[in-house]
C-alpha cells in the first residue's frame, strides 16, 4: 500500500458535507499495458449521496469507475499504483476475495446488459448465485427490487418471459433491480441513461434520488443537466487527471478551476 | 466519372466497375449454390437409384406354351429351357422343341425290366429310375449347348445310361431318391410291401477307374427306420445324412444315418397350429437341408436341420420349425426349387407364386395353373416353367434380380440354415458355393452407434471441458498457441490416426491395459481432489500463482497420477483381476482373462475402447474449436454483468456463458457426431471389423461406413451384395441427416431463447 505524504484534498473545507467518507481514492495510477489512463487521483465519496463523474469523452471516468469493484481486474496487462479503500479496508487487501467486493459494490453498466433468461432470474441472478434458493426470499426480492427500479407496473404480469423482449429503458431498469437486489452498499452506474428517451431518463433520474437513501451512488453522465439534478457531489476529469470535485452547486455556480467552467458551459474540445 | 462539388468536398460516384463486379459476383455464387444443392441431390438421386430394385419382386412375362406329350412323368429343362426333356412313365426320354415338335427319342436300353418309378434332378441333369426287378438306373439326360459359327445358339442331347443298381432284388419299385455327397452315393427307394409302403437305403462307393469309368459297390441295404411302412413321400436330406418320411397320418419321420442302418431320430407333426391340416407338398430347397412342406389347408411351413441342445446338454442336429409362411391361395399341390437360390415354386389351387425360402418372402404371385405335374426355375433364375398334366408346358420370362432382397432381409430378424433362432447377421462372402449371403443393416447400424457412442463418451467432456477451460479461464498469449494448434489437430488425416491406433495404442493397450484404466480413473479424480483443495487454500497462498497459471501447478499433479497409476497396476490386477490358469492351476493376473470369466463377453486386443479413444481424438478437436467459438463469442458485456453482481467465475461461465453459448455448443457436439458417424478409416484400422451386436467395451463392432470402405471394392457391380453396401450408404446418410435436422430445428429453438440483444 502506498501512501501518499502529500494529500491533495481538493476542496477541504467541504469533506463530504460532514458524511463519512466512505470511498477513499489516493493517489490511484492505472494503466492500460503502456498506456496510463488514470494518473494520481485523490478523491473521498461520502456515504449515501450521489458523487457525478464528468468529463470528456476518454479522460478516465469508466476506469475509475470500473476500477473501484475491480472489473478492470478481467483485462490483460493492466496495473495499477496507489490504493482504493471501501469503508476502511482497501479493495486490494489479499485477503479480500473479489467476489465478495462485488457484492457490496454493484454496477450498472452503460449499456444494458440483460442476461437471456427470465425477467424473474435476472433479478434474483444475485440470490441464486449466493445460494439462495428459498422460493419466498427469491420472490420478495423481485418485487421489492422491481418496484425499487420502478418497474414492477410494467413487468409484473411477465416475469416468466425472456429479459431480451424489454424496451431499452425498461431493459437498463431491470439491471438496476438486478444491481440493487442484493443489498449493495455502493452502487456504480456508467451512463445509466446514455441510450434512453427523457422519459426513460426521468424515471431513472427519480430512482436514483431514492435509491441514494439507502446506497452510495457513482454515476458516470456525459448530460450537465443530468449530473445537476441527480448528484450532490460532482468530480471534473480531464485526461486521466482530477481536476476538480466538490459540492455539485458549487462546481456548477462557482467552479474553482478554468477548465471545469469551460468544460461545463459547453466552451470545450 | 459524375463528381459534384459540394463545399469544397468531393463526392465520389460508385464506379460502374464496382457495380459490374457486384452483378457479377452474386451470379457466381447463385451459380455455386444451385451446384451444390444439385450436386447433392444427384448423389441422392443416384443413391436411391441403387438401392430400389433390392426391394422390387419378381416381374414375370407369359413367354408362349409348349405343348409336350400327355402324362409325362418328370420333366428335365436344360439351361435356356429350349428343349425340354419329358421322361415318360415307361423311361423313354422324349426331347421337344418349343414349337412342340420331337427333337429325339430316346429309352435306355434294360432287356427285360420296365420301369416303374421315375425320379428327375434338373440341376445334375439327372434322371434316376426304379425298376420292377428292384434295381435303380441311372441316365445323364446329356443337355448340351453350342454356338454356331453365325451366332445362334443350337441345344442339343446326348442322353446315356450311367449305371444300373441292384437295390431290393424283386421289388417293384414305387419311388427312388439319391444323393451324392462326399462320403459317396446314397440310393433310397420305396416299394410296395403287404403292411404299406416302406423305404430301404442303400450307400454306395463309388471308384473311378483308371479308364474313367466309375465302379460303384453298394452296401448291404438298410430298411429305414426298420422297416416302418405307411410312407407317402420322403426326401433324402444333407448328403444322405437324413431321411424325412411323410406318413399316411401327416405325422414327419426322420432317421439318420447310423453306420448303413437308418434308426428313428425324430417325429413331429407339420403344421402343429391347425392339427386338422395334412401335408400335401414336400420339397427341398437348395442346400438340402430344409424342407418346405404344403398342407392342404394352404399352410406353408419350412422346417430344417440346426444344431438343438438335448435335455442331457449334448448338441444334435434336428428338424425345427424355422418359417411359418404367409398362406397359399389353397391346398398346396407342387413344389420346385431353383437349382440356384433358396427360391422355389409354390403351386397351390389357389395361386402361383415364386417364393424366396430364407426371407420368407412371396416374390411374385400369379393365378393358379390348371394342375401341377413339374416345374422348373432356370440355372440363371431368368426363366420358370410348369407343365401341366395335359402336356401344357407354360413358360415365364422371370426379372427377379434381387431375389434374396426385400425389406425382411435387411433389417429384420432372419432365421437362416443352420442357425439356432432368428438373428441379425452380417456376412456377405464365403468361400463355399452354397454360402447364403446374410446382409442385415442392424449390426452395423448397431456398430456405428456404438463406435460413436464410445467415441462421445470419451470426446465430449473432454473437448467441452477443454473449450471452456480455455475460452474462460486460460490465459490470452496460451490460448493463442492452443487454439491453432487444435485447429491443426482437427486435419490430421484419419488414416494416420487409425494407423496408430492399429498398430500402436491397440497393441499397447492390450498389454498395459489395467494401468491405463486406473489412469483414466486417476485424472479426473486427481484434478477434482486438486480442485477442490485449490480452493480451500488461503487467498494469500492462491495469490502466489497468477489467474490463469494454476494448471501449472496441477499438471505435474497429473504426471504424478498417471505414473502412480502406471506403478500401481501390476498389484491392482494381481489383487483384483487374478484367474485361475486351467494349465498350471495356479493364480494369474490377467484382467482380459478375468474379463472373459467374470462377465461372460468376449475380449478382442483391437477393442471399442481404442477406437472410442482414437475416434474421439478425431473429434475432439472440431467440437473443440466450434465450442470454444461459441463460449468465446458470448458478449464479454454478459460476463461483466455476471460477475459485477458477485457471481464467481465458474458460475458465471454455468450460468451465463454456456446457455448463451448453449446453441454454438450443440452445433459443436452434433458436427462431432457426424463425424464420429461417418469416420471410417479409423474403425477399419482399429477394429476386428467383426459384425457383433453387443455393448461390450472390449470386442470390436464393424460400422457402415467401415463396411462399405471393406466391400464394395470386391462387390460385383449391381450385385445384391453391392446394392446392400449402397443401401448402408443410404441408411448412414438418413442417420446423418435426421440427426443434422432435428439438430438444427433445436438449434434454432436454442438460438431463439438464448439469443443475445
Ligand atoms: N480495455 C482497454 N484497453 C486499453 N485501453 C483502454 C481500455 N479501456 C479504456 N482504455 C483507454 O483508457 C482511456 C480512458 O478510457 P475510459 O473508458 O475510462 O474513458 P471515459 O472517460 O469513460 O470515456 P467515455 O466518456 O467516452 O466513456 C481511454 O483513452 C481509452 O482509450
Ligand atoms: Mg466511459
Amino acid at each position: 500500500m502506498t501512501t501518499s505524504p502529500t494529500r491533495i484534498q481538493v476542496n477541504p473545507s467541504v469533506p463530504g458535507d460532514g458524511r463519512p467518507d466512505y470511498i477513499r481514492i489516493q493517489d490511484y495510477g492505472f494503466w492500460y499495458g503502456a498506456k496510463k489512463a488514470l494518473d494520481a487521483i485523490t478523491l473521498d465519496i461520502p456515504e449515501r449521496q450521489v458523487t457525478a463523474f464528468i468529463g470528456p469523452s476518454g479522460c478516465g471516468k469508466s476506469t475509475l469507475l470500473r476500477n473501484l469493484n475491480r472489473m478492470n481486474d478481467l483485462i490483460d496487462a493492466v496495473r495499477h499504483e496507489g490504493d482504493i479503500t471501501v469503508g476502511g479496508r482497501s479493495i486490494y487487501d489479499p485477503t479480500v476475495e473479489v467476489i465478495s467486493l462485488r457484492r457490496r459494490v454493484g454496477m450498472v453498466f452503460q449499456k444494458s446488459n440483460p442476461f437471456p433468461k427470465s425477467i424473474y432470474e435476472n433479478v434474483v441472478y444475485s440470490l441464486r448465485v449466493a445460494g439462495v434458493s428459498d422460493r419466498d426470499i427469491l420472490d420478495e426480492t423481485c418485487e421489492s427490487s422491481l418496484r425499487r427500479a420502478a418497474l414492477w407496473d410494467e413487468v409484473k404480469d411477465r416475469l416468466q418471459d425472456s429479459a431480451l423482449g424489454l424496451s431499452g429503458g425498461q431493459m437498463q431498469r431491470l439491471c438496476i433491480a438486478r444491481a440493487i437486489a442484493n443489498q449493495p452498499e455502493i452502487l456504480l452506474m456508467d451512463e445509466p441513461c446514455s441510450a434512453l428517451d427523457p422519459i426513460a431518463t426521468g424515471k431513472i433520474e427519480e430512482l436514483i434520488h431514492h435509491l441514494k437513501a439507502q446506497f452510495t451512488i457513482v454515476i458516470v453522465t456525459h448530460s450537465m443537466q443530468q449530473a445537476a439534478r441527480v448528484s450532490d457531489r460532482t468530480a471534473f476529469f480531464y485526461l486521466g487527471k482530477l481536476v476538480e470535485a466538490d459540492r455539485t452547486e458549487k462546481i456548477f455556480m462557482n467552479p474553482a478551476q478554468s477548465q471545469t467552467e469551460a468544460y461545463i458551459s459547453g466552451r470545450f474540445g | 466519372m459524375d463528381t459534384k462539388e459540394t463545399s469544397g468536398i468531393r463526392r465520389h460516384e460508385v464506379n460502374p466497375r464496382t457495380l459490374a463486379i457486384d452483378r457479377w459476383m452474386a451470379r457466381l455464387i447463385n451459380v455455386g449454390g444451385v451446384g451444390v444443392i444439385a450436386a447433392v441431390l444427384g448423389m441422392l438421386v443416384f443413391l436411391v437409384a441403387q438401392v430400389v430394385p433390392l426391394f422390387r419382386g419378381a416381374e414375370l412375362e407369359e413367354l408362349p406354351s409348349a405343348q409336350l406329350p400327355a402324362g409325362v412323368a418328370a420333366l428335365v429343362v436344360d439351361e435356356y429351357g429350349e428343349l425340354p426333356c419329358a421322361v415318360m412313365p415307361d423311361g423313354e426320354l422324349r426331347f421337344h422343341r418349343l414349337d412342340g415338335s420331337l427333337a429325339k427319342s430316346w429309352r435306355p436300353d434294360l432287356p427285360g425290366r420296365s420301369v416303374t418309378a421315375v425320379r428327375a434332378y434338373p440341376r445334375d441333369g439327372i434322371v434316376l429310375m426304379g425298376l420292377d426287378d428292384g434295381s435303380v438306373a441311372e441316365v445323364k439326360v446329356g443337355h448340351r449347348s453350342r454356338f454356331e459359327a453365325a451366332g445362334a445358339r443350337v441345344v442339343e442331347a446326348d442322353p446315356a445310361l450311367a449305371s444300373v443298381l441292384p437295390i431290393v432284388p424283386g421289388a417293384a419299385l414305387e419311388s427312388v431318391h439319391h444323393v451324392r455327397g462326399p462320403a459317396g452315393r446314397v440310393v433310397l427307394v420305396r416299394h410296395a410291401s403287404p403292411a404299406g409302403a416302406r423305404l430301404v437305403a442303400v450307400k454306395v462307393a463309388e471308384r473311378r477307374a483308371l479308364g474313367g469309368k466309375v465302379r460303384s459297390t453298394p452296401s448291404a441295404p438298410a430298411a429305414v427306420g426298420a422297416g416302418l411302412a405307411g410312407v407317402v413321400g420322403e426326401v433324402l436330406m444333407a448328403n444322405g445324412e437324413r431321411i424325412l418320411a411323410v406318413l399316411a397320418d401327416g405325422q414327419a419321420v426322420v432317421f439318420a444315418d447310423a453306420d448303413g442302418s437308418y434308426p428313428e431320430v425324430q417325429r413331429f407333426r407339420p403344421f402343429p397350429d391347425s392339427p386338422g391340416a395334412r401335408p400335401t407338398s414336400l420339397g427341398l430347397v437348395l442346400g438340402d437341408v430344409t424342407v418346405v412342406l404344403g398342407s392342404d389347408q394352404g399352410h406353408e411351413e419350412a422346417w430344417s436341420l440346426y444344431p438343438q441342445r438335448q435335455a442331457d446338454g449334448s448338441e444334435v442336429r434336428a428338424f425345427g420349425r424355422i418359417h411359418v409362411n404367409e398362406a397359399l391361395g389353397g391346398r398346396a399341390d407342387g413344389f420346385a426349387p431353383s437349382p440356384v437360390n433358396k427360391c422355389y415354386v409354390a403351386s397351390s389351387r389357389g395361386s402361383l407364386e415364386i417364393r424366396h425360402m430364407t426371407t420368407g418372402t412371396v416374390r411374385w404371385s400369379g393365378p393358379p395353373v390348371e394342375s401341377f405335374l413339374a416345374g422348373f426355375l432356370s440355372k440363371n433364375h431368368d426363366q420358370m416353367g410348369v407343365l401341366e398334366s395335359s402336356g401344357r408346358l407354360r413358360r415365364w420370362k422371370v426379372d427377379d434380380h434381387h431375389p434374396d432382397g426385400g425389406w425382411r432381409a435387411f433389417f429384420a430378424p432372419i432365421w437362416y440354415e443352420g442357425g439356432t433362432g432368428p438373428e441379425h447377421a452380417w456376412q456377405s462372402s464365403s468361400g463355399n458355393d452354397e454360402f447364403e449371403p446374410k446382409l442385415s443393416l442392424i449390426p452395423l447400424i448397431y456398430g456405428t452407434l456404438k463406435g460413436t457412442l464410445y467415441a462421445m463418451v470419451f470426446a465430449l467432456p473432454v473437448a467441452l471441458l477443454a473449450a471452456v477451460y480455455v475460452s474462460q479461464f486460460l490465459r490470452p498469449e496460451l490460448k493463442r498457441v492452443i487454439k491453432p494448434t487444435m485447429e491443426i489437430m482437427a486435419s490430421l488425416p484419419s488414416v494416420v490416426l487409425g494407423f496408430l491406433a492399429g498398430l500402436w495404442l491397440a497393441p499397447l493397450v492390450d498389454g498395459h491395459l489395467v494401468a491405463l484404466l486406473l489412469a483414466v480413473l486417476a485424472l479426473p479424480t486427481t484434478a477434482l481432489v486438486f480442485g477442490t483443495a485449490w480452493s480451500r487454500l488461503p487467498l494469500a497462498a492462491r495469490r502466489r500463482i497468477p489467474p490463469g497459471w494454476e494448471f501449472a501447478a496441477l499438471v505435474p499433479l497429473l504426471a504424478v497420477s498417471v505414473g502412480a497409476a502406471w506403478l500401481a497396476a501390476p498389484s491392482v490386477e494381481a489383487a483384483l483381476f487374478s484367474v485361475r490358469d486351467p494349465g498350471t492351476g495356479q493364480m494369474v493376473a490377467d484382467f482380459r482373462e478375468w474379463w472373459r470369466l467374470a462377465t461372460g463377453m468376449s475380449y478382442d486386443a483391437r477393442n471399442s475402447v481404442v477406437v472410442g479413444f482414437v475416434m474421439g481424438f478425431a473429434v475432439i478437436p472440431v467440437i473443440f474449436t466450434i465450442a470454444e467459438d461459441a463460449l468465446s463469442n458470448v458478449p464479454p458485456a454478459l460476463t461483466s454483468g455476471s460477475l459485477a453482481l458477485g457471481a464467481s467465475r465458474w458460475q458465471t461461465v454455468w450460468r451465463v456463458v454456456v446457455p448463451t453459448a448453449m446453441a454454438g455448443i450443440f452445433s459443436a457436439v452434433m458436427i462431432g457426431f457426424g463425424r464420429a458417424v461417418g469416420e471410417t478409416m479409423i474403425v477399419v484400422m482399429a477394429t476386428g471389423n467383426t459384425p457383433v451386436m453387443e455393448l461390450n467395451p472390449f470386442s470390436g463392432m464393424r460400422t457402415l461406413s467401415a463396411n462399405i470402405a471393406v466391400e464394395l471394392p470386391e462387390a460385383p457391380v449391381g450385385h445384391t451384395h453391392y446394392r446392400a453396401l449402397f443401401l448402408g450408404a443410404c441408411c448412414l446418410f438418413l442417420m446423418t441427416f435426421v440427426l443434422n435436422t432435428a439438430a438444427e430445428v433445436l438449434r434454432q429453438r436454442l438460438r431463439e431463447r438464448y439469443k443475445v440483444v
